[in-house]
């Protein structure tokens, strides 16, 4: 409708948000294709093709326990985020109270808080208590970062969930926390699940907390590629990262078709935000 | 939300207040001790040594390779901003001039690098700019140059790994307030007799700024505290901010003046954010931002 005259215009503006688009994505499949490159150093285009770098990735110690270690980070901070976010989620949503507006402010700003600063506050906390280098350091830093994305995804859902339907259950005899469980957090479940999905991505691909609350111990697997890339570019790189580029979308994808199948079974509890997804 | 039948108990409604109350207590004690906490430790860090002292703050602006990192941090966040604009403010009009499937098309080209760690991105970046990187690679078999460009470890290598990062927190507040944008507003300017050029400029344009000031806000606010794309990309000249606090505490062990500049960091950061949530709403930053 806007520029429908102006052809001209139209087909610019698609030249430039292609590059653009180019710009974006350009980089990640060149490393995808990379990946698959036979020899000893990065070409492109490869010249011949081999999984060899995946061997050596799934075959190296050092790249295995970093990565066996990072997703047990990651799942204890899912689980963490996902109880204090959804908790915290429906405390603000749902209550009324003086300061909520603040609290909310509060329990989101991590979000924006720059994570050096955060790490070197955290460092000096930890090493009081000689936790530095204690995996138990990384769950805690890990979920200040993973849960205000909870609390937003959950909020955002509670919002367009009818509260009414808590208080008629509740007026049925269900007892607080009754109604939640079986009342509330059916409806909400897409965003906890998409939530969830959310903080254990944060936390697997978290380097800058991961390098300073780790110590010389506790390497996750983005603390060991951090170390490797300083250094040289070791091919092996470019396979870890094709996978680290694949599982998000597997996670988040797969999220989605579950939101979306629910969100169809139950289109009047359960609204998707605008269409932005 | 009354509910006729309800009051069964003497007090319902304050009865509800206060469990729900409960609810917070768990996560807030988490964020207590966990996140508030040490930053106002770090306050302390950066003005008791063991006394009160402001010489942590004043060292800052008495040594000019540390007003330097701050100069440095202004004037790349600056760049990235503008150009995120630039290429962002397009594309996010783009999306909201075609159909609802190639828009879909669209978000998910966004999403998937957004969605993938800064560190394979950045990484992304050093196999093409390298020395002995992709583009030099082509350039040198090609025989346009001699001698490999020098692409990254320096300004230019840090705004192409940071506009790479935070494009897409510039596309999404952008697009969700054009979207909300009346567009028959466009068609009657269009009706009234304006050209495609004027109607753009006169009505799209200034109904989308608010989108504009967010994006830009949020953009600078994240490049200000961004630390993996410099520290990787930067070189010796591109010293930040907070590569300047990573060496202060990591090879100079002064966590006193190390936490005096987190605690500034944090300062610039925090009036930011203020700034743009009583400007713009807190719903627009974290409504948008991934999810």
């Amino acid at each position: 409708m806007i520029g429908g005259g102006a052809s001209l215009g139209r087909s610019s503006l698609w030249t430039y948000c292609a590059l653009t688009l180019v710009f974006l994505c350009a980089p990640i499949l060149i490393v995808v294709v990379v990946s698959f490159n036979a020899s000893e150093f990065i070409q492109f285009p490869p010249r011949a093709w081999s999984l060899r770098w995946y061997r050596n990735y799934f075959s190296a110690r050092e790249w295995v326990e970093p990565t066996l270690l990072s997703l047990r980070i990651a799942f204890v901070t899912m689980v963490l985020s996902t109880v204090l976010g959804t908790a915290a989620a429906i405390g603000l949503t749902r209550g009324r109270f003086r300061g909520r507006r603040m609290l909310e402010f509060f329990f989101v700003s991590p979000m924006v808080v720059p994570t050096i600063v955060l790490a070197i506050g955290l460092y000096l906390l930890f090493a009081r208590f000689k936790l530095v280098g204690n995996p138990l350091a990384l769950y805690l830093a890990h979920t200040v970062v993973a849960a205000p994305l909870v609390i937003v995804i959950v909020s955002a859902a509670l919002k367009t969930t009818d509260s009414a339907i808590e208080l008629a259950a509740r007026s049925l005899g269900a007892g607080y926390f009754r109604a939640m469980w079986y009342v509330t957090l059916p409806a909400i479940l897409p965003a906890v699940i998409s939530g969830a999905a959310f903080a254990f991505l944060v936390s697997f691909d978290e380097v800058v907390l991961a390098i300073f609350l780790g110590g010389p111990t506790t390497t996750t697997l983005p603390k060991r590629m951090w170390e490797s890339v300083r250094y040289e570019i070791d091919p092996t790189l470019t396979a870890i990262s094709t996978l680290l580029v694949i599982i998000p979308i597997v996670i988040l994808g797969g999220v989605e078709i579950v939101r979306r199948s629910f969100a169809a079974v139950t289109a009047t509890v359960s609204r998707p935000a605008d269409g932005t997804q | 939300m009354t509910f006729p039948g309800a009051p069964v108990r003497p007090a319902p409604r304050r009865y509800w207040r206060t469990r729900q109350g409960l609810v917070l207590v768990a996560p807030l004690g988490f964020f207590l001790a966990v996140y508030l906490y040490p930053l106002t430790r770090l306050l302390g860090w950066s003005f008791f040594s063991p006394g009160f002292t402001l010489e942590h703050y004043a060292k800052l602006f008495r040594e000019p390779a540390y007003l330097q990192a701050f100069r440095n941090t202004a004037e790349i966040s600056i760049w990235v901003t503008g150009l995120s604009l630039v290429l962002g403010y397009p594309l996010a009009y783009l999306m909201t001039v075609v159909s609802r499937r190639v828009r879909t098309l669209l978000i998910v080209l966004v999403l998937v690098p957004f969605w993938t760690s800064v560190l394979v991105r950045t990484f992304a970046w050093m196999v093409i700019l390298g020395k002995r990187g992709i583009i030099n690679q082509v350039l040198v078999g090609w025989g346009v140059i001699d001698r490999p460009l020098a692409l990254i470890y320096n300004m230019l290598g840090v705004q192409i790994g940071m506009v790479h990062v935070l494009l897409p927190f510039m596309v999404f507040p952008l697009l969700s307030v054009m979207a909300r944008i009346d567009t028959t507003l466009v068609a009657a300017a269009r009706s009234l007799g304006a050209s495609p050029r004027q109607a753009f400029i006169r009505i799209f344009l200034p109904l989308s700024l608010p989108g504009v000031s967010a994006g830009c806000v949020l953009v600078f606010l994240l490049a200000v505290g961004f630390y993996i794309t410099p520290a990787l990309l930067g070189g010796e000249g591109q010293v930040t901010f907070t590569t300047l606090i990573e060496l202060v505490v990591r090879d100079l062990l002064d966590w006193n003046f190390g936490a005096s500049l987190g605690v500034f960091l944090l300062t610039v950061v925090g009036t930011l954010f203020v700034l743009f949530s009583t400007l713009l709403g807190l719903d627009r930053l974290t409504g948008d931002s991934r999810a």
